[in-house]
C-alpha cells in the first residue's frame, strides 16, 4: 500500500498537479481575503475528472500552499493572508519595517516547511495513538479546552487586561448571531435570513485586518510616514544564518507540537494554534519584551505552529471523518467525491490513497519551500508597489473573498461593518486579536457547556481527568498571566510618573 | 497622564455599555427550545453570560476613565476642547474611505462588479493620494482601476466561478 501510494504520487501528471496546486495555494494564501479553504472550494470541481490520488493530492497541495502563502501578506502588508498567519503579523511586519523583510520571509518559509514536515511525520507515525486520545474528548473536555484557550487571552492582552477581555467577549458575542447550537433556534438575526448561519470567520478577519489597514493608511496620507521600507538589499540563502536558525530549534519544536496538538482537536485550526504558540513562545522567552518589535522568534513560533497544524488536522479527518477546520471540512468533501470514506477503516479500504496523501503532503512541502524561496524577491517586490494603488485593489480582492465565501453579497456589508468596528476599537486602544479567539472558541464553549449541563447529573465532572487537568491549567494561566500583566502595568505607571517628574523638572529649569 | 487617555476609557466605556445593554435586552426575544432533548442551560444562557460580561467590563473601563479624568483635572490638567468639525476634518480621508467603500458594496449588486470596482478603485486611489499629487495620479489610477475591474471580473467570474454581480452590463450578455 505504501509503495502504491508512492507510485501514484510520483506520476508526472500528479507531480505537475501538486506543483500547480502549491503555486495557486500560495497565491490564494498571500492575497488577503482569499484562503486555502477558498482555493480548495474553487478547485474541487476541477478535480472531478481526476483519479482519487491526483485529485486529493492537488487539494492537499492547495491546502499546504494556502496556509504557507499567508505569511507573505502578513509580513509585507500587516494583513494576514489567512487566519493561520494572524500571529505572523506581530513580528513579521515590524521586521519588514526595519528593512528585514527578506529575513522575515525566509524565516517564515523555512519554518513553515519544518512545521509541515514535523506535522506530516507525527501524522504518519502517531496517528493511531493520537486518534485514540482525541476520541476520549467529549463535551466536558471540549468545554474545558475552550475555557483554557480563552484564558490565554489574558496572557495575550498585556497590561490593559479589561480591554483585552472586552475584545474577546465581543468576539464571542458576535459568534452568538445565527442559529443557536444544539437546538438551532435563530438568535439576533432580526429577521435577516442571511444571518441564520452567523458571521463567517473569514469575513470578520477581512474586516478586522484588511479594512482597518486601509483606514490606517488613509489616516497617514497627509502625515509624513515615520519609516521607509528598505527593499534594496541582498538576501543570502534563506535570509538568516545557520546559527540564527539553530537557535530557534527549541522554539520550533515546541511550536510544532502545539500546532499538531491544536490541529488534532476538531474545530480549532491554525488561527488559534499560531496565537497559542506565539503566546507560549513569548511567555517562555528570556526576552519577552522584544516580542512585537520585530524578532525572528515570533515568526518562527507562528509559522511553525500553523503549518504543523495541517498534519494535526489531518489526523481526525482521516481516522474519524471529523474535520479539524474549514479547509479540512472542504477536504472531507473532496475525499467523499473521490469515493474515499474517512473513518477508522480508511487504512483497510483506501490505504493507497491515504499513503498517497502523505507523500503528496511531503511533495507539496518541498515545492512550497522551493517556490517561496525562489519567489521571495518577487514577493518582496510587492512592497515597491505604491500603497495608495495596492490597497484599493486589495480591498476589492477582499470583497471578492467575502462574496466567494458563500456566494453572497451580504457578506460584503458585514465586511464593511467589521472594518468600521475594528477601526473604532483600534482607536480606543482595544486590541482586536483576542476577538478572533472569542469568535472561534465561543461556539465551541457554548455547544459543549450546554451538553455538559445535560450530562452533569448522570456523568459528573470528576470522572473526566482531562477536564480536571485543563481546568487546573486554566486557573494557573489566569493567575500567572494576571500577575505578569499587573507587574507590567505597574512598571509602565512608574515609567510614566518618572517621565512626568523629568518634564516638570525641565520646565522649572527653563523658567 | 495625557488628556486623551481618560477619553479612551470613557467614550468606549459608554458606547460598549449601551451596546451591551441593547444586546441583553434582545436576549429575552430568543425563542427557547423546550422539547425533547432540550438542555437545562437554554439558548439564552450564553448570550446572557457574554452580554453581562461585556456590560461589567465596559462599566469597569468607564469608571476607570472617570477616576482618571478626576485625577487629571486635580493635577491641574485642562479638558480637551477640540470641536467636532476639527475632528471630522482631521479624519476626512478615513471618513471618505468608509463612505466610498459603503457605496461600493451597496451598489455592487444593482450596478455590477465591473462598473462599481472601476469607480471605487479610482476614487479610493485618489483618497489615499495627497491632493498635490492628484494631477499626475489621474491616468495611472484610471488604468489601474480599469485593469483591476476587468481582469478580476474575468478571472473570478469565468475561471473561478465566483458569482460576482454583473449588474447593468447584463444587457451586453455578460
Amino acid at each position: 500500500m505504501i509503495l502504491q501510494g508512492l507510485s501514484a504520487v510520483l506520476q508526472p501528471m500528479t507531480i505537475l498537479l501538486v506543483a500547480i496546486g502549491v503555486a495557486v495555494g500560495i497565491i490564494f494564501g498571500a492575497i488577503p481575503g482569499l484562503t486555502a479553504t477558498m482555493a480548495i472550494v474553487m478547485f474541487l470541481p476541477v478535480t472531478y475528472s481526476m483519479t482519487s490520488a491526483q485529485g486529493i493530492s492537488m487539494l492537499m497541495a492547495l491546502y499546504i500552499g494556502g496556509i504557507s502563502g499567508g505569511l507573505i501578506s502578513a509580513i509585507l502588508l500587516n494583513i494576514p493572508g489567512t487566519p493561520s498567519s494572524v500571529a505572523t503579523c506581530f513580528d513579521g511586519k515590524p521586521m519588514a519595517n526595519k528593512g528585514e523583510a527578506g529575513k522575515a520571509l525566509g524565516t517564515g518559509v523555512v519554518f513553515s516547511f519544518i512545521g509541515t514536515v514535523i506535522g506530516i511525520g507525527l501524522l504518519m507515525v502517531l496517528a493511531p495513538v493520537l486518534c485514540d486520545f482525541a476520541l476520549k474528548f467529549q463535551a466536558y473536555e471540549y468545554c474545558a479546552l475552550a475555557v483554557f484557550s480563552l484564558s490565554m487571552v489574558i496572557a495575550l492582552t498585556g497590561r490593559d487586561m479589561p480591554k483585552g477581555l472586552i475584545s474577546a467577549v465581543i468576539g464571542a458575542l458576535l459568534a452568538t448571531v445565527g442559529l443557536a447550537p444544539v437546538d438551532s433556534k435563530p438568535r439576533f438575526t432580526f429577521g435577516t435570513y442571511q444571518l441564520n448561519n452567523g458571521f463567517a470567520l473569514l469575513v470578520l478577519l477581512i474586516g478586522l485586518f484588511a479594512i482597518s489597514e486601509v483606514m490606517a493608511y488613509a489616516e497617514s496620507v497627509r502625515k509624513n510616514q515615520g519609516y521607509t521600507i528598505e527593499t534594496n538589499y541582498k538576501i543570502r540563502g534563506a535570509g538568516f544564518s545557520i546559527k540564527e536558525g539553530l537557535a530557534q530549534t527549541k522554539n520550533a519544536i515546541v511550536s510544532a507540537l502545539i500546532g499538531v496538538g491544536i490541529g488534532i482537536l476538531p474545530g480549532i485550526g491554525g488561527g488559534v494554534s499560531c496565537m497559542i504558540a506565539y503566546t507560549v513562545s513569548k511567555n517562555t522567552s528570556k526576552h519577552r519584551e522584544l516580542y512585537g518589535t520585530g524578532i525572528m522568534d515570533g515568526v518562527v513560533a507562528s509559522e511553525t505552529a500553523n503549518n504543523a497544524t495541517i498534519g494535526g488536522a489531518m489526523i481526525p479527518l482521516l481516522s474519524l471523518g471529523i474535520p479539524g477546520d474549514a479547509a479540512t471540512a472542504m477536504l472531507l468533501g473532496g475525499l467523499q467525491i473521490h469515493n474515499v470514506a474517512p473513518g477508522p477503516l480508511i487504512y483497510q479500504k483506501s490505504g493507497e490513497v491515504v499513503y498517497a496523501i502523505f507523500f503528496a503532503m511531503v511533495l507539496s512541502a518541498i515545492f512550497m519551500l522551493i517556490f517561496m524561496l525562489f519567489g521571495m524577491r518577487f514577493f518582496v517586490s510587492v512592497l515597491k508597489i505604491p500603497k495608495n494603488f495596492l490597497l484599493p485593489v486589495i480591498v476589492v480582492l477582499c470583497g471578492i473573498g467575502a462574496i466567494g465565501n458563500a456566494n453572497n453579497l451580504f457578506d460584503t456589508y458585514s465586511m464593511v461593518a467589521f472594518g468600521l468596528m475594528s477601526y473604532l476599537l483600534i482607536k480606543s486602544k482595544i486590541p482586536t486579536v483576542p476577538m478572533i479567539l472569542g469568535f472561534i472558541l465561543g461556539p465551541t464553549f457554548e455547544t459543549n457547556l450546554r451538553r455538559v449541563s445535560q450530562l452533569a447529573s448522570s456523568d459528573p465532572f470528576y470522572r473526566h481527568p482531562i477536564f480536571c487537568v485543563l481546568i487546573v491549567a486554566t486557573v494557573l494561566v489566569v493567575i500567572f498571566s494576571t500577575r505578569a500583566n499587573l507587574k507590567d502595568a505597574r512598571r509602565a505607571q512608574e515609567e510614566e510618573l518618572a517621565e512626568m517628574e523629568k518634564m516638570k523638572a525641565a520646565g522649572s529649569d527653563g523658567e | 497622564m495625557s488628556n486623551k487617555q481618560y477619553k479612551l476609557d470613557i467614550i468606549p466605556g459608554i458606547v460598549l455599555s449601551l451596546f451591551a445593554a441593547f444586546y441583553l435586552l434582545q436576549v429575552p426575544k430568543i425563542v427557547e427550545f423546550k422539547g425533547l432533548g432540550s438542555t437545562p442551560l437554554t439558548n439564552r444562557f450564553v448570550p446572557y453570560l457574554w452580554g453581562g460580561a461585556l456590560l461589567l467590563l465596559s462599566l469597569w473601563i468607564l469608571v476607570r476613565g472617570i477616576i482618571r479624568r478626576k485625577k487629571y483635572l486635580a493635577e491641574g490638567g485642562r479638558a480637551d476642547k477640540n470641536s467636532f468639525a476639527e475632528a471630522v476634518s482631521d479624519k476626512r480621508e478615513v471618513i471618505a474611505s468608509f463612505i466610498s467603500l459603503t457605496i461600493y458594496v451597496a451598489l455592487m449588486g444593482s450596478v455590477g462588479f465591473v462598473i462599481m470596482t472601476l469607480i471605487y478603485v479610482f476614487v479610493q486611489i485618489l483618497i489615499l493620494t495627497p491632493r498635490e499629487n492628484w494631477k499626475k495620479t489621474y491616468l495611472p489610477a484610471l488604468i489601474t482601476a480599469a485593469a483591476a475591474a476587468g481582469i478580476l471580473f474575468y478571472v473570478f467570474r469565468y475561471l473561478l466561478n465566483v458569482l460576482l454581480p454583473v449588474g447593468v452590463l447584463s444587457v451586453f450578455g455578460l
